[in-house]
């Protein structure tokens, strides 16, 4: 029986995302995120069929199994984009770093103003980075993971729909200046809606979500309790 | 042929794996404030850079699990029905902070980056 169950989650959760996979791929609408619609068809799903968290919680932990490996393979794209890297260090570095820190405190601050809870202040936290670095950065800083895997997916997707036009908006036109600011708040998200625009601001919008996680993890242990209550 | 890509794939993710748990265990050893991934993500990059690892022997691991790197962010995201109140309570709240805050980190990185390019490569 909970073998059964089991098969049946697997199968659910890699269906719906096949499916919208599918869908994205067709329409190409930010609005039409596959990992948006397959939560929303999943929990429909759970809950139609009333199951609980804890029912799905065995499935979940197998099919997660693998993001370890494949957040050591975003070493990839970094490697790959070395040179740019090299050429565009003092930019680059300053330009990855200021945005991460202000997203940061203007999230903690307008939640700490809006009186929120400590656990949901430092769920929000690491929102900008690349969820499975975002997750264990919520899990070592006392937050909770799965707010911030949501607030990350959240974030990924306002960042690819509204990000674009705002930068246009504020005249910013070079390139490499587009992909770094789509990457450092919208991490892979923000990458993909930056492939779209030319191959320059991909590469550089992935080599900046891969700083912005590596300097998130590094400085949240100090730099989120500065803004806790 | 497709059997044998595939064995490929499974052997290179293996791989990924190994250096994953190495970087997992120099956090421990050392007691770094990192998260193991990130270690192992860097360990990676390190032997990339150094010649150690060709880019050849996990690329095509990597590259499978980087195509399909949103598919584990659907089940992390489910846990969201365990914050039905949150949601039903601060849910748009929630929602401005992200946008506000996503707005400004974008301007923020945008223009400084625009500015800085401009002058180095004047």
């Amino acid at each position: 029986m909970n073998a059964f169950l089991f098969t049946g989650l697997v199968l659910l959760t890699v269906g719906a995302y096949l499916a919208t996979r599918r869908i994205f791929m067709a329409y190409k609408h930010p609005l039409l995120n596959p990992v948006f619609l397959s939560t929303i068809a999943i929990i429909a799903a759970l809950k139609a069929g009333s199951f609980t968290l804890a029912d799905y919680q065995p499935a979940k932990e197998a099919m997660t199994f693998l993001l370890g490996p494949a957040t050591v393979a975003l070493a990839l794209p970094l490697y790959n984009n070395r040179s740019v890297l090299r050429n565009h260090a003092l930019p680059v570095l300053a330009g990855v770093i200021a945005g991460s820190l202000s997203t940061m405190a203007a999230a903690l601050a307008a939640g700490r103003l809006l009186e929120l809870g400590n656990g949901v202040l430092l769920s929000l936290g690491p929102k900008s980075v690349t969820v499975p670095i975002a997750v264990e950065i919520a899990r070592l800083s006392g937050g909770e993971a799965t707010l911030t895997a949501a607030f990350v997916v959240a974030t990924g997707m306002i960042g690819s729909i509204v990000g674009p036009g705002a930068l246009s908006f504020l005249q910013v036109k070079n390139p490499v200046a587009r992909g770094l600011a789509l990457g450092t708040v919208s991490h892979g998200q923000g990458t993909a809606v930056a492939l779209h625009e030319s191959e320059t601001a991909g590469a550089m919008s992935g080599v900046a979500m891969a700083i912005a996680a590596v300097f998130t993890a590094l400085i949240a242990p100090y730099y989120l309790p500065l803004f806790l209550p | 042929m497709a059997s044998r890509r595939l064995l490929n794939i499974a052997w290179q993710i293996l791989l990924l794996w190994l250096v994953f748990r190495c970087g997992t265990f120099l956090v421990g050893v050392l007691h770094l404030a990192l998260p193991g991934n990130v270690a192992g993500m860097l360990l990676m990059f390190a032997l990339l850079c150094t010649g150690v690892v060709q880019p050849a022997l996990v690329e095509a691991g990597g590259g499978f699990l980087l195509k399909h790197f949103a598919f584990f962010f659907i089940p992390i995201s489910v846990g969201l029905m365990g914050f039905g109140s949150l949601m039903r309570q601060s849910g748009l709240t929630l929602l401005a902070i992200l946008t506000v805050s996503a707005l400004l980190g974008m301007a923020v990185t945008g223009i400084s980056v625009q500015f800085l390019h401009a002058r180095s490569s004047r």
